[in-house]
C-alpha cells in the first residue's frame, strides 16, 4: 500500500482531538472526585422516562469508570476513522469535532449527574432537569466546532500524470468554454430524516421533556443541509455544495486523475444517505442509489456524487482537467 | 445541463446561451419548474460578463421558455414542455433536402432566417 501525504495530518488530528477529549474528561473527573464527600453513595445515574424519579444507581467509582470507558471507546472509533480513512480535510474535521464533542458530553454528564446530587443524603431524592441534559448535548458543540475549524484544509496537490486516457471526454474545440450544472436532491434519505424528526419530537412530547425538543431541531438543521446539493463542473474543477451553502467541497481540475460513472449502492457502500464516508476514505454525497459521478483525485482521494446524467459531467471534467496538464 | 459557448463562433455569446437552453428543453433535459443557474454563477463559470447571461435569460423570457421571478431566479415555464417532435422531424427532412440539393449550412441558415421573418 502506498503511503499518502494525508496520513501524517490524519494521525495528528486523531491524536490531538483524543488528547483534548481525554483532558476534558480528566479535569471533570477530578472535579467530581473532590465532591466525593458531599455525594450520596450510591449515586443516581438514570432517570426513568416520564417520571423524574431515578431508577438506576451506581457508585462514584463505577460512574467515573463507565463514563471514561464510553469516551475512550468513541475516541478510539473516531480516531480509527481518521487514521485509516482521513484522506480529506472534511473527514478530519468531522473526526476532530466528534471526538471533542464526545469528551465534552462525557464531562458534562459527569458534572450534571454528580453536581445535582451534592449535599443529598439519599440519591432517591435526586432530580434532573431537561434543560440540563439539553445543555450537556449542546454546549460541547461549541468546542467541537472550534476543533473542526482548527483542522487545516487540504493542501493543493496537483496530480502528477495525465488524466486517465480511457475515461470519457467531451468534444470541445480549443476556444470553447463549458459548464455543467445539475442539482442532486430527493431520495429516501428525506423520508428517513422525516421519520427521525417525528419520532424524536413525539418522544419529547410524550415524556414532557420540552428541552429535548432541541434534538429534532438539530436534526432538521442537519437534514436541510444534507438533502439538496448543486453539482458544478467548470474550468476550475468540480464543486459540490449544499443548497444552503454548507457543507461543500471543491476538487480543483488539476487534481483530477479520472472522472467516471459508477454504480452506487447507498446502504452497502456508504451505510446510508447524505454526506457519507465510505471504504478507503471515499467521500460520498449520496442521495439515492444508482448511477453517480466518481472523481478520483491526487493523494489517493476520491469522491462520489449521486447525480443524474453523470456521464456528461464526467466527460466535461476529464476534458477540462486535460487542459490543466499542458 | 451542459452549457457551452464558443467565443470564436459567429453567433453572439448570449444567443449561443439561449440556443443551449432551447436544445436542452427540446431534449427534455429542462422540464417545466426547473431552475436555471443563477446568472452570476453561470457567468463566473463561463468567464462571461453577467450582463451577457442576463441578456440571454431576457431573450428566453421573451420567447416564453422561462419566467424571471425576483428571489426565485429563472424558472422554466410550462410552455417549455411544448412537443418539439414535429419541428425535429421537419428539421431532419429539411437537412436531408438541403444536402441533396447541395445547399451549404450558411445558405440554409439564411433561407431559414428569411422564412422565419416572413
Amino acid at each position: 500500500m502506498t503511503t499518502h501525504s494525508w496520513r501524517a495530518p490524519a494521525r495528528k488530528t486523531a491524536l490531538w482531538s483524543t488528547l483534548a477529549a481525554l483532558g476534558v474528561l480528566a479535569v471533570t473527573s477530578a472535579i467530581v472526585w473532590t465532591w466525593r464527600n458531599d455525594l450520596p453513595d450510591p449515586l443516581a445515574t438514570h432517570w426513568g422516562g416520564r417520571s423524574s424519579v431515578p431508577d438506576d444507581f451506581m457508585s462514584l467509582d463505577l460512574l467515573l469508570f463507565s463514563t471514561a470507558l464510553m469516551v475512550v471507546l468513541f475516541c478510539g472509533l473516531f480516531g480509527a476513522i481518521a487514521w485509516f480513512w482521513g484522506a480529506t480535510a472534511a473527514t478530519r474535521r468531522m473526526v476532530a469535532a466528534s471526538t471533542v464533542w464526545t469528551g465534552g458530553l462525557g464531562g458534562a454528564l459527569l458534572l450534571l449527574t454528580a453536581g445535582s446530587q451534592r449535599g443529598l443524603q439519599d440519591a432517591h431524592q435526586a432530580t434532573v432537569r431537561g434543560w440540563a441534559v439539553t445543555a450537556a448535548i449542546v454546549v460541547p458543540l461549541v468546542p467541537a466546532i472550534a476543533a473542526a475549524l482548527l483542522v487545516p484544509g487540504d493542501p493543493h496537490e496537483p496530480a502528477g500524470g495525465p488524466v486517465a486516457a480511457d475515461a470519457p471526454r467531451l468534444g470541445l474545440t480549443g476556444d470553447e468554454r463549458a459548464v455543467w450544472i445539475r442539482r442532486a436532491d430527493g431520495g429516501p434519505g428525506l423520508v428517513v430524516g422525516g421519520i427521525a424528526v417525528v419520532v424524536t419530537t413525539l418522544l419529547a412530547v410524550l415524556l414532557r421533556q420540552w428541552a429535548l425538543l432541541v434534538v429534532p431541531v438539530l436534526l432538521v438543521v442537519l437534514f436541510t443541509t444534507m438533502f439538496a446539493f448543486t453539482v458544478r463542473v467548470d474550468a476550475t474543477g468540480l464543486t459540490v455544495r449544499s443548497l444552503v451553502g454548507w457543507p461543500g467541497t471543491h476538487v480543483p481540475a488539476d487534481e483530477v486523475q479520472r472522472a467516471s460513472v459508477t454504480e452506487v449502492n447507498a446502504v452497502r457502500q456508504f451505510g446510508g444517505w447524505g454526506w457519507r464516508l465510505g471504504r478507503g476514505g471515499r467521500v460520498g454525497v449520496v442521495l439515492r442509489s444508482g448511477t453517480g459521478l466518481l472523481v478520483e483525485r491526487s493523494g489517493g482521494r476520491s469522491l462520489v456524487v449521486t447525480v443524474d446524467d453523470a456521464v456528461t459531467g464526467a466527460a466535461l471534467l476529464n476534458t477540462l482537467a486535460d487542459r490543466t496538464r499542458n | 445541463m451542459l452549457w457551452r459557448i464558443d467565443p470564436a463562433g459567429d453567433e453572439p455569446l448570449y444567443a449561443q446561451l439561449a440556443a443551449q437552453a432551447h436544445i436542452a428543453a427540446a431534449r427534455n433535459e429542462l422540464r417545466p419548474g426547473d431552475r436555471l443557474p443563477a446568472a452570476r454563477e453561470l457567468a463566473d463559470s463561463l468567464d462571461l460578463n453577467v450582463h451577457t447571461v442576463l441578456k440571454a435569460y431576457q431573450q428566453l423570457r421573451d420567447e416564453g421558455l422561462i419566467e424571471l421571478r425576483r428571489g426565485r431566479g429563472a424558472v422554466v415555464t410550462a410552455r417549455a414542455a411544448t412537443d418539439m417532435s414535429p419541428v425535429q422531424k421537419a428539421l431532419v427532412a429539411l437537412v436531408d433536402a438541403a444536402r441533396s440539393a447541395n445547399i451549404s449550412t450558411e445558405t440554409l441558415t439564411v433561407l431559414l432566417k428569411e422564412a422565419m421573418s416572413r
